[in-house]
């Protein structure tokens, strides 16, 4: 309760002139870096990092906020209108938004999925206010052996939820954890991998990391994978959108029923806390069941404002859910809280078990960011700027990309006025082109280079305290709770999967 | 042939793997009066890394990659990125922020469009180098480097 309350006061830190700037630019950006096909809102706040060692972390947390939930709705801007998701987590919504744009409707598509990721959004981020006090306690209770076996749990979920590529998942996240060991030690005063270069002895920075695999690599990517400019500037030019047609009829919400929006947001929620999956899961599980429990399924791909709806509640209340794990335990769930935990990190606050309890100060102005942009901003934004959103899609590309890297470039330098930092960058950024040029997911591998850190230390804390004895990891209840949990995720992602397939192969047969 | 252009990046990952697996071997025993050691995680990461190179490369020889196109044209314009970043990183001390940027902007707008109306971009350039310049060092307090120091 004290934990809600903090967030209704922290609405008045909202308020001030300088945040709530701070904010609109962060939704603004969110959802222009959204809606254009190619680049995500995970780029706009990796450009944003450098930029917070002059804001102070509430105001910094707030603006990431606010492009979180700006870039999940501003992806469904160009996957209604012409048919190309801004964003992965807008493809389910393109299914049926784009029908509806070619049946004339597509501004209510847009009032749609606008309504949808409103609603999805404010139910997560309230979700997220109701809940995270309590996992925080229950965090506390997790101790050394725990911790290991949760952040190994965490890296294996990670892995092994990348369906189709798992040893190319769990080599990028062996990659991670291979940054993450050089430099000196934590335990004990020696350098590992340095090579006598003394840039290296304090490690890997965070900055460069972040900037490399978000920034660089992607105008790498866009530099050897040209989009079709004109055709997606003509297809843009032959949309009409007014905006009186945004706002959807009341008979349509409820012929939608407030049990598909609920249902959605609580399945985009649940994947949110989950380690990995993202809104691309969560708009598509909520799309499946949205499909599986409609009484005409066979309308669905051809304009039913359900479909949109559900998968646009989904990866919306996916934001609450993902910062769950985030802000209780320090692991991301996906690559935005990945650097919202870095903005953490950065500013010198230890993400963990402990940040809800002592320092709830700094976390409550984000929650209430997070439900402002949902309530407010994603509705105002949609109705003042929406007839203008696809006019974006034309802005020219080699202008874009050339201020993308600049920004990049210049914003690694940023942190330690180093040129060391911008190579480093540079580095980062070809290793993380390469490696989703082959299909690794770079996710996993940021992952492992977060987490690395600490499951190296409480693997070596918790040996230590069991002189060795690595039965402790499954005499301790806490560490025993992640080991059997983790063999559930495997059971259910690895294991049943093929066994479903055989079944189905032999019944044809 | 065994080497195939898409699984080279995989060789690539596997040799660095076991330099990496030496390396941390360097560091000592793992285990050392029941404790571990500075090497340990290193080893088993090393070793981890190794076992996935191994099973993808595996992999790659048993289904080998379909070969490209042949009359689909190669794309090296991330390297002329690439080259662009290092000259300009490599610059940006030397010869201070605006030159080095606005020489690195136009470049990439060169890379990113077709060889046309310099001067328009070299404009476009300049305008883009000074509203970052404003943005980084007036709004937010950095410290650019300048020609004169």
């Amino acid at each position: 309760m004290d934990f809600i309350l903090l967030v209704i006061n922290s609405f008045s830190l909202l308020m001030d002139p300088f945040n709530l700037t701070y904010v609109v630019l962060g939704f603004l950006v969110g959802t222009i870096f959204a809606a254009i096909p190619g680049l995500t809102a995970t780029l706009a706040m990796a450009l944003l990092l450098p930029l917070t060692y002059t804001l102070s972390v509430e105001t910094a947390l707030m603006a990431c906020a606010s492009i979180y939930m700006a870039g999940m709705c501003g992806g469904s801007i160009t996957a209604t209108t012409i048919n190309i998701p801004g964003a992965p987590s807008s493809m389910m919504t393109a299914l049926d938004g784009y029908p509806m744009q070619q049946q004339g409707k597509g501004a209510l598509a847009l009032g749609h999925a606008a309504l949808g990721s409103m609603f999805g959004g404010a139910v997560g981020a309230l979700l997220l206010i109701a809940v995270a006090p309590f996992v925080a306690e229950l965090s506390l209770l997790v101790k050394t052996t725990g911790k290991f076996s949760l952040l190994a749990f965490a890296i294996i979920v990670v892995v092994i939820a990348q369906r189709g590529r798992i040893p190319q998942a769990g080599l990028a996240a062996c990659i991670g954890l291979m940054l993450a060991t050089v430099g000196l030690d934590a335990m004990e005063p020696i350098t590992r991998f340095t090579y006598g270069d003394s840039n290296l002895t304090a490690g890997i920075a965070l900055m460069p990391v972040i900037i490399g695999t978000f920034a660089i690599a992607e105008v790498l990517m866009q530099a050897c994978s040209p989009s079709d400019d004109l055709a997606v500037k003509a297809a843009a030019e032959q949309v009409k959108i007014r905006r009186r047609d945004f706002i959807p009829p009341w008979s349509d919400i409820r012929k939608i029923g407030f049990k598909c929006y609920f249902k959605s947001c609580l399945i985009g929620y649940f994947v949110g806390t989950l380690p990995g999956a993202g809104g691309s899961m969560g708009s598509f599980l909520a799309y499946t069941e949205a499909v599986r429990t409609s009484d005409e399924p066979e309308t669905f791909g051809k304009g039913n404002p359900k479909g949109i709806v559900a998968s646009e509640s989904a990866n919306n209340a996916v934001c609450g859910g993902a910062m769950v794990p985030m802000l209780t335990f320090g692991i991301p769930g996906d690559p935005i809280t990945a650097i919202m935990l870095g903005v953490l990190v950065i500013n010198g606050v230890q993400p963990g078990p402990q940040l809800m309890t002592d320092q709830a100060g700094l976390i409550a102005p984000m929650l209430a960011a997070l439900l402002f942009s949902a309530v407010v901003l994603i509705p105002l934004t949609l109705y003042l700027l929406g007839p203008y959103f696809i006019k974006m899609v034309t802005i020219r590309k080699d202008v874009l990309y050339a201020v993308i890297a600049l920004l990049a470039i210049v914003g690694s330098f940023v942190a330690t006025y180093s040129t060391f930092q911008m190579f480093m960058a540079l580095a980062m950024g070809v290793l993380a082109f390469y490696l989703r040029r082959n299909g690794f997911p770079v996710i996993t591998m940021l992952l492992g280079y977060i987490l690395g850190p600490n499951l190296e230390e409480f693997l070596r804390r918790s040996l230590a305290l069991s002189n060795g004895n690595p039965t402790t990891f499954v005499t301790n209840m806490d560490s025993l709770f992640f080991v059997l949990l983790t063999f559930v995720f495997i059971y259910f992602l690895v294991i049943r999967k093929p066994v479903q397939k055989t079944a189905a192969s032999r019944s044809k047969s | 042939m065994f080497i195939h252009r898409q699984n080279a990046f995989l060789y690539f990952i596997l040799v660095v793997s076991v330099g990496y697996l030496i390396s941390a071997m360097s560091l000592g025993a793992p285990i050392v009066d029941n404790g571990l050691t500075p090497s340990f995680f290193p080893i088993v990461v090393g070793a981890v890394a190794i076992l996935f190179s191994t099973v993808l490369i595996t992999q790659s020889l048993r289904n080998p990659p379909e070969e490209r196109a042949s009359d689909e044209p190669r794309n090296y314009t991330h390297l002329w990125v690439v080259a662009a970043i290092f000259v300009y990183i490599v610059a940006f001390r030397q010869i201070g922020y605006f030159i080095s940027s606005s020489l690195f902007v136009f470049a990439l707008i060169m890379i990113f469009s077709p060889l046309e109306k310099f001067l328009l971009k070299a404009g476009i350039s300049v305008l883009v180098v000074a509203i970052c310049y404003v943005m980084f060092q007036k709004l937010f307090g950095v410290r650019l480097p300048t020609l004169w120091g």
